[in-house]
């Protein structure tokens, strides 16, 4: 194992939930939501008019429209109290927008972030690395390369102030309106910090850019906001990784992501979710794909009570693409509900959907798919993949695609399997001396190998952790 | 829609019913409990994504189409050896204790607004009862609708290892204008080791709305199979459903339609496993032309207690149109790991290559790509069993290919 992945090896995953730090916050808003909770967080972000205006319209959306109760099969929402929820603490820092080094940020902060090897991560050479703590960006860096190329990475609320013409334009404007759901709504209203991404034409970010999110305060809710656009053949590949530890109390995460695919550019999101299993995760993700372009998804599920994300995609130009690649595993007392939608409104379209879940220990897990060809999307062509892994028979594994297809000249095909773990397999392993636990993570591994291999060594070497940890003394 | 005064929905309707049918208590009963139940019950479920619905069952007003007094029909009953076949008041007057003991226990009469509906004003209908051990022929069923609207009920009750076939023809009578309302709901409780297979082909008349529930239980060793063929009616909706309570026990449902003009039909196929060691196959083909547009929602369930289950399902839609569409929406909901399940659902056009192939052998474009439609039900009509369904099925689809 090379020395670059060592710290990997050395960050104690479980040590991530076990921790948590006195709370110390320089503002807190009032338990629950009013309007004087939204004027208070945007006057505390010093934002321009327009900003206070979109999160009122927001706020009333939200107010108006009703909890969604009625999917087939969904995670139970009724504890989620939104007047229980503290929606924004910013965090006891002097500097507002961010520290720009390490070494500026509290201790209780660094030390927060060592544990999840953050730091570290950068050394390896990501291109820039966000971290939020609580509502607030605290550490922001862009290797320099790509700050001259006319690259920006920033926390979001520094894009409102810096970059308002290109944050107005597009900030829950066309990918996600506050309308969309509910609690995209809510997110509207009270959403703070996430990331702003830019690259300009015929520009690649060849490493990735890098966001870690913590909630650390009991009863919090976490409302981040990821706006990225990519010009004109440009490239770029974001990837977000999640936790927070556990209190009795839940937490509620509800972010959004808007992603603007320019022609012929490539932009890839991968997110890696670990959130304590106390944590509501509902978030909206949504990219608009122009002509040529491609779009990538890649997401692993691992923590939260409960999931309901679905990363959409809209094929809005002839000649785009998407790719997802989703993995859900959910345990004892989880609900991962999670799977893609995909809207073709154009011809020569393309789209494909690698779906693997695993639960166990009466978690349920659930693939909730769409599949949107318009009239006119002529050859288009969309492939969609759902495999399940089961463990016992106290977990619940459901697949539900939907598919809309309005135009003949198409391709469509969708296939799903659900099984167990191969005895045959689980025995020729043995044979080859390993034990009946190894065996099937090892098994486990290789069922979601696609995922592992889309993501950069030290998140694969994560992602295998997490399920190792998941596993560990839960096999027969 | 449920919350609409029946205004022309009266207890006195349905007690003239049950009394022109010799019914008991009882029955008198569940049907005014089902009547009175209608303010209280939603539409049958239909599949909903964000901004659209995908079939729209407030198209009609049922209430005021519906005259549960004035119904009409043909009704061409053969029956086989050892099998009775009755209408309704012979039924009741031979096996009244039987119907009590069956009649509900598979279809929920108060599930739904059109299945209470359906329960309230049935008067149409078949009673079949195949006695332990009795290896029928085939059972033929022609129903011919001559009124505005038809309630049809049918109970099948297949006794320990007995077996039967059931073919069933819906048809429209001439002399019919304006809009018809067909429902139908059918119950089949099948037996220990017993097996029971239930055709049934779909040919109303292109302005009626046509309802149908289809459920069978089946019992430790018993098969229960479906096969659906919807070819006419205006909006169909129909749910086709097998319980897999008993171990051992199987289920097939094969279904193929064809729509065109402005066809609509919204088609379900659902099996639950419940018992150990079941079996479930689903297979469903369409071909859409025109504006037709076609729902298929298949649903394989399996139980916390289903040990060693195998389920399977496919659809396939074609589609020779612009204007046509197809949604479907093939779930699986699996609650035991000791399970092997797959399902797969395809959506395309007339492949080029195979039109190409075939005009290249002299064959002009358009008898070419009848042949293509044909062979593409032909996985479909592999799967059934009943040559004489299988004519019928195959004529239709040719005269509409040739229309």
């Amino acid at each position: 194992m090379s020395s670059d992945q060592d710290h990997l090896e050395e960050t104690d995953t479980e040590a991530r939930f076990e921790f948590k730090k006195e709370e110390k916050s320089a503002f807190e808003t009032e338990k629950g939501l009013t309007e004087e909770t939204v004027r208070l967080i945007s006057e505390d972000k010093d934002e321009p008019e327009w900003m206070l205006e979109r999160r009122l319209r927001a706020l009333e959306q939200f107010q108006q429209m009703p909890m969604p109760t009625d999917w087939p099969g969904q995670p139970d929402l009724s504890e989620v109290d939104i007047d229980e929820i503290v929606p924004y603490i910013r965090p006891d820092i002097e500097t507002r927008g961010g520290a720009e080094n390490w070494e500026d940020l509290p201790e209780e902060i660094q030390d927060t972030f060592d544990k999840l090897g953050i730091p570290e991560a950068e050394k390896n050479a990501l291109s820039g690395v966000g971290a939020q703590y609580e509502s607030e960006i605290v550490y922001q860096n862009m290797q320099e390369q790509w700050e001259e190329q006319g690259v920006i990475f920033c926390d979001m609320d520094k894009a409102v102030q810096e970059h308002e013409e290109l944050v107005k334009e597009h900030f829950m404007t066309k990918a996600v309106p506050p309308s969309d759901n509910k609690f995209a709504a809510l997110h509207g209203a009270i959403w703070s910090g996430g990331s702003f991404v830019y690259v300009p034409e015929d520009t690649s970010v060849d490493m990735p850019v890098q966001a870690y999110f913590r909630m650390n305060s009991e009863g919090m809710g976490q409302f981040e906001h990821t706006l990225i656009i990519a010009e004109e053949n440009s490239e770029v590949h974001y990837i977000e990784g999640c936790s927070a530890p556990k209190y009795s109390a839940f937490n509620l995460h509800s972010g959004g992501v808007e992603v603007f695919v320019g022609e012929n550019a490539h932009v890839q999101y991968s997110t890696v979710q670990n959130w304590s299993k106390n944590t509501y995760n509902l978030n909206t993700k949504r990219a608009i794909a122009e002509e040529d372009a491609t779009m990538e998804w890649v997401s692993g599920s691992m923590g939260s009570k409960a999931t309901m994300l679905y990363p959409s995609t809209v094929l809005k130009g002839p000649g785009a693409t998407d790719n997802h690649i989703t993995i859900a595993m959910a345990g004892e007392g989880q609900n991962i509900d999670t799977g893609a939608k995909v809207y073709h409104n154009a011809p020569d379209t393309k789209s494909t959907i690698e779906s693997k879940s695993i639960s166990k220990d009466g978690g349920r897990t659930n693939y909730r798919g769409l599949v949107h060809i318009a009239d006119g999307a002529e050859n288009a062509s969309t492939s969609v993949e759902c495999d399940a892994l089961m463990f016992d028979n106290e977990s619940t594994s459901d697949t539900m695609p939907y598919m809309e297809i309005q135009e003949n000249k198409v391709d469509v095909a969708h296939e799903a399997t659900v099984g167990k773990i191969g005895d045959e397999d689980v025995f020729y392993l043995q044979s080859r001396g390993l034990d009946d636990d190894d065996a099937k993570q090892m098994i486990v591994a290789g069922f979601i190998e696609p995922l592992t291999e889309e993501l950069p060594i030290e998140y694969a070497v994560e992602m295998n952790r997490l399920i190792e940890l998941e596993m560990e003394g839960s096999l027969g | 829609m449920s919350t609409q005064v029946h205004a022309n929905l009266t207890e006195e309707q349905v007690t003239q019913i049950s009394e022109e049918l010799g019914e008991p208590e009882w029955l008198l009963e569940t049907r005014l409990d089902a009547l009175s139940a209608l303010g209280d019950l939603d539409m049958p479920e239909v599949i909903r994504t964000p901004g659209r619905d995908w079939t729209n069952l407030d198209a009609l007003d049922y209430e005021t189409l519906v005259d549960p007094l004035d119904w009409e029909q043909e009704k061409d009953r053969v029956d086989a050896e050892g099998v009775d076949v009755l209408s309704w008041s012979d039924a009741l007057a031979e096996h009244g204790d039987l119907i009590e003991d069956h009649f509900g226990s598979v279809v929920d009469p108060q599930r739904d607004y059109l299945t209470a509906l359906s329960t309230a004003l049935f008067s149409a209908g078949t009673v079949i009862y195949v006695p332990e051990g009795v290896d029928a022929e085939d059972v033929k069923i022609r129903t011919t609708m001559n009124s505005r609207s038809l309630f049809n009920y049918t109970l099948v009750v297949a006794e320990e290892s007995s077996s039967v076939t059931i073919l069933e023809r819906q048809t429209t009578g001439e002399q019919l204008d304006g809009e018809q309302y067909y429902s139908g709901v059918v119950e089949v409780a099948a037996g220990e080791n017993s097996f029971v297979q239930y055709g049934a082909l779909q040919n109303l008349a292109e302005d009626s709305y046509n309802f149908q529930v289809k459920r069978g239980h089946a019992d430790t060793y018993a098969t229960v199979d479906w096969i659906e063929g919807n070819i006419g009616s205006r909006l169909t909706k129909t749910s086709v459903e097998t319980r897999l309570l008993g171990d051992s026990s199987e289920s097939k449902i094969v279904g193929a339609f064809f729509g065109h003009e402005d066809q609509h039909f919204d088609l379900g196929s659902r099996v639950w496993h419940e018992g150990e060691h079941t079996t479930a196959d689903l297979v469903t083909r369409g071909v859409l032309d025109d504006a037709a547009r076609s729902v298929y929602e298949g649903v394989q369930d399996v139980g916390r207690e289903a040990w060693d289950t195998n389920s399977y399902q496919r659809e396939n839609t074609l589609m020779l149109s612009e204007e046509s569409e197809a949604d479907a929406s093939p779930k699986l909901i699996i609650n035991n790991h000791d399970t092997e399940a797959s399902h797969s659902a395809t959506v395309g056009q007339v492949d080029a290559e195979d039109l190409f192939y075939m005009t290249s052998r002299g064959v002009d474009p358009e008898s070419a790509e009848n042949m293509l439609v044909e062979g593409f039900f032909q996985p479909v009509f592999e799967e059934i069993a009943v040559d004489e369904l299988l004519e019928d099925l195959d004529d239709l689809i040719v005269e509409r290919l040739q229309a």
